[in-house]
C-alpha cells in the first residue's frame, strides 16, 4: 500500500508537470461581431421608387469558457439603428451554455438557433451573396430564427448531425405573404406546452462541399387556431477552386387553415474572377435564381396560389479586400406571376465580421 | 481490489489527460511510417523572426514557443513535426503540420478541436490539401486550399498557421 501511494503520488506529480506541457486551454472571454449598412432602392409594379439608407443589423458576439467543454456563447443584435415605438429592434439572437463532450457529442441550451438552411447559423455578411440575405432566407426559412431550446449534436465520420427541441411557432401568424415568418416567437414567453422538433444531418468530407438537410416538426398553436407545420429542406453549397455554388429548396406543409404549403428554391453561382489576376481581393461577380411562393398550396386554391408566386434574377458583385469585410452591389428583378408584375431593386451595402 | 481499482483509475486519468501527446506521437508514427526516433523540444522564437513570419502569414503566434518534433532513422533526419495552437472563434485549435527534411509538407492534422461549430475541419480529406506545399505555396482559402461551409473562422486560422509554421520551418531548416 506505501508503495502503491509514493507510486501514486510520484505519478501524479510528473503527470502534472508533464500534462502542462500540453494544456494549451485557459480561461477566456471572447469578443466578435459583424454589422451591415444597406442602401435599398425598390420599384415594385408601376409605383415609384423608393431608395432608403439602412444600417440593417449590428451585432455583438460575448462568450466566455470556463474550460475546454464548457462555455458560454451570446449575441446581441440592434436592427435598423434605432428602437422606438416598433421601429428597430433590440434582440438577444443567442445566449447559450454550451458543453462540448467531444466531436462525437455536444450539447446546447438557452437561446439558440434552429440548424434549419445555410444561412440561419451563419450569417455574417462576409458569407453570403447579395446585399440582404436570399429571399429565401426571409420568406421559405425566416432567418434570424432564434429562440428557448436545446440541442444535441456531434460529428461521425464526417456526418454532422444536430436534434434540437425548440420552441413552438404561433400558428395564428401564419400568413400567405410571409409563410411561418410571423409565427416565430423569438425567446418571448412562448408557449411551453409543446416543442418544434427538428433534426438535420450534412455530409462535410469532400473538401469544399456541404451537402444536408433538416426535418422539422411543430404542432403549432395560437389563440384561435392549432396547425401541425411540417418543414422539409435541402441545402448544398461548395466553394472551392474560386467557385461557389449554392442550391437550397424548402417545402413548408400546413395541415389545416387556408394555408396548406409554402415553397420556394434559389441557386446561386459566383466565381472569384481575380484569381485571373493574382490579386488577393476577392472580386466575386455572381448570379442568382429564386423562386419562391409563400402560398404554394391553399385550401380554396385561386389566384391566392399565384399572387405571392414570384421568381427573381439576381445579378451582383462581392468584393472582399480581407475575408472579414465585403461591399456589396447588386440587381434584381422580380416577376409576379398572377399577372406578371415587375418589380426591381438596386442594393448596394458593406459588412464586417470579427 | 481497492488498491486494483485506485490504479485503473489513476491510470485512466493519466492516460486522458497524455491524449494530446498520445496522438502526436501517433499522428508522427503513421505520417513517417517507418521506425522513426522522435527527438523533442520547446523551440523559443526569437522576437525579430516572429515578427517577421507574423507579418507575411497575417496572424500572431499563439505563444513564444512551438513544439519542435525531429525525426530520424537511425542517425539521419528525415523529417520535423511542428506543433502550434490558432484561435477558432474562441477555443484553440491545436494542430500538428509535418514535412520532409526539404520543408514540404507530408502530413497536416488537427490533433485537438473544442469548438462546437466547425468540427468538419478535422476531417482527413481537409487536411489532405496540404500535402505537397511549401513555403511558396499561397496558403489561400478559396485558392488553393478548399473552405468548410460552417467553419469559415477555423478554415481561416488553421491555413495561416499551418502557412506560418512553413516559413518557421524553413527557417529551422536554412539554420
Amino acid at each position: 500500500m506505501k508503495h502503491f501511494i509514493l507510486f501514486s503520488i510520484l505519478l501524479i506529480l510528473t503527470q502534472s508537470i508533464y500534462s502542462q506541457d500540453y494544456n494549451f486551454f485557459e480561461p477566456k472571454a471572447t469578443i466578435a461581431g459583424y454589422g451591415e449598412l444597406h442602401y435599398n432602392n425598390e420599384k415594385i409594379g408601376d409605383a415609384p421608387s423608393k431608395a432608403i439608407w439602412d444600417f440593417h443589423r449590428f451585432v455583438l458576439f460575448f462568450g466566455y469558457s470556463w474550460s475546454e467543454k464548457w462555455s458560454f456563447k451570446s449575441e446581441v443584435e440592434l436592427e435598423h439603428n434605432f428602437v422606438k415605438n416598433g421601429q428597430g429592434e433590440l434582440e438577444l439572437e443567442q445566449a447559450y451554455i454550451n458543453y462540448h463532450h467531444s466531436d462525437l457529442f455536444g450539447f446546447n441550451v438557452g437561446i439558440i438557433l434552429p440548424s434549419i438552411g445555410l444561412i440561419n447559423e451563419y450569417h455574417e455578411p462576409p458569407l453570403f451573396f447579395g446585399t440582404e440575405r436570399p429571399v429565401y432566407h426571409n420568406l421559405i426559412i425566416p432567418t434570424t430564427w432564434f429562440g428557448s431550446g436545446a440541442s444535441v449534436y456531434g460529428n461521425i465520420n464526417g456526418f454532422d448531425y444536430r436534434l434540437m427541441l425548440f420552441e413552438t411557432l404561433n400558428s395564428d401568424k401564419f400568413t400567405f405573404s410571409q409563410g411561418i415568418r410571423g409565427g416565430r416567437m423569438k425567446g418571448y414567453k412562448t408557449d411551453a406546452s409543446r416543442f418544434l422538433y427538428s433534426a438535420r444531418l450534412d455530409y462535410l468530407n469532400i473538401p469544399g462541399l456541404k451537402i444536408g438537410a433538416s426535418f422539422s416538426f411543430n404542432n403549432a398553436k395560437g389563440d384561435t387556431t392549432n396547425v401541425d407545420v411540417t418543414i422539409t429542406e435541402f441545402h448544398a453549397k461548395y466553394e472551392a477552386n474560386n467557385l461557389t455554388a449554392i442550391f437550397e429548396f424548402g417545402n413548408i406543409s400546413y395541415n389545416s387553415g387556408e394555408l396548406r404549403a409554402s415553397r420556394g428554391y434559389y441557386i446561386d453561382l459566383g466565381y472569384n474572377i481575380a484569381s485571373f489576376f493574382e490579386l488577393n481581393t476577392k472580386i466575386i461577380p455572381f448570379v442568382r435564381y429564386s423562386d419562391i411562393n409563400t402560398a404554394a398550396e391553399t385550401f380554396s386554391g385561386g389566384d391566392n396560389e399565384k399572387r405571392y408566386h414570384f421568381n427573381e434574377w439576381m445579378i451582383g458583385l462581392n468584393v472582399k479586400p480581407i475575408d472579414n469585410i465585403v461591399f456589396k452591389v447588386d440587381y434584381s428583378e422580380q416577376v409576379r406571376k398572377l399577372d406578371d408584375r415587375k418589380s426591381k431593386f438596386i442594393n448596394f451595402g458593406v459588412g464586417y465580421m470579427f | 481490489m481497492l488498491i486494483k481499482i485506485l490504479f485503473t483509475v489513476l491510470i485512466s486519468f493519466v492516460a486522458y489527460s497524455q491524449d494530446i501527446q498520445e496522438k502526436v506521437n501517433m499522428s508522427l508514427q503513421n505520417c513517417f511510417v517507418k521506425d522513426i526516433q522522435i527527438d523533442f523540444e520547446k523551440l523559443q522564437i526569437k522576437n525579430e523572426l516572429k515578427n517577421s513570419i507574423e507579418k507575411k502569414a497575417g496572424q500572431k503566434f499563439f505563444s513564444n514557443e512551438v513544439y519542435l518534433y525531429k525525426i530520424f532513422i537511425g542517425k539521419k533526419l528525415i523529417g520535423y513535426g511542428l506543433l502550434d495552437n490558432v484561435y477558432g472563434k474562441s477555443l484553440p485549435i491545436t494542430f500538428l503540420v509535418m514535412y520532409d527534411n526539404t520543408g514540404k509538407i507530408l502530413c497536416s492534422e488537427i490533433i485537438k478541436y473544442r469548438e462546437p461549430y466547425g468540427g468538419a475541419i478535422q476531417s482527413k480529406e481537409w487536411n489532405d490539401q496540404f500535402k505537397g506545399k511549401n513555403m511558396e505555396s499561397d496558403f489561400v482559402v478559396g485558392k488553393d486550399v478548399s473552405g468548410i461551409s460552417g467553419a469559415t473562422i477555423s478554415v481561416n486560422s488553421v491555413t495561416k498557421g499551418i502557412k506560418k509554421l512553413t516559413l518557421l520551418l524553413n527557417e529551422i531548416i536554412s539554420k
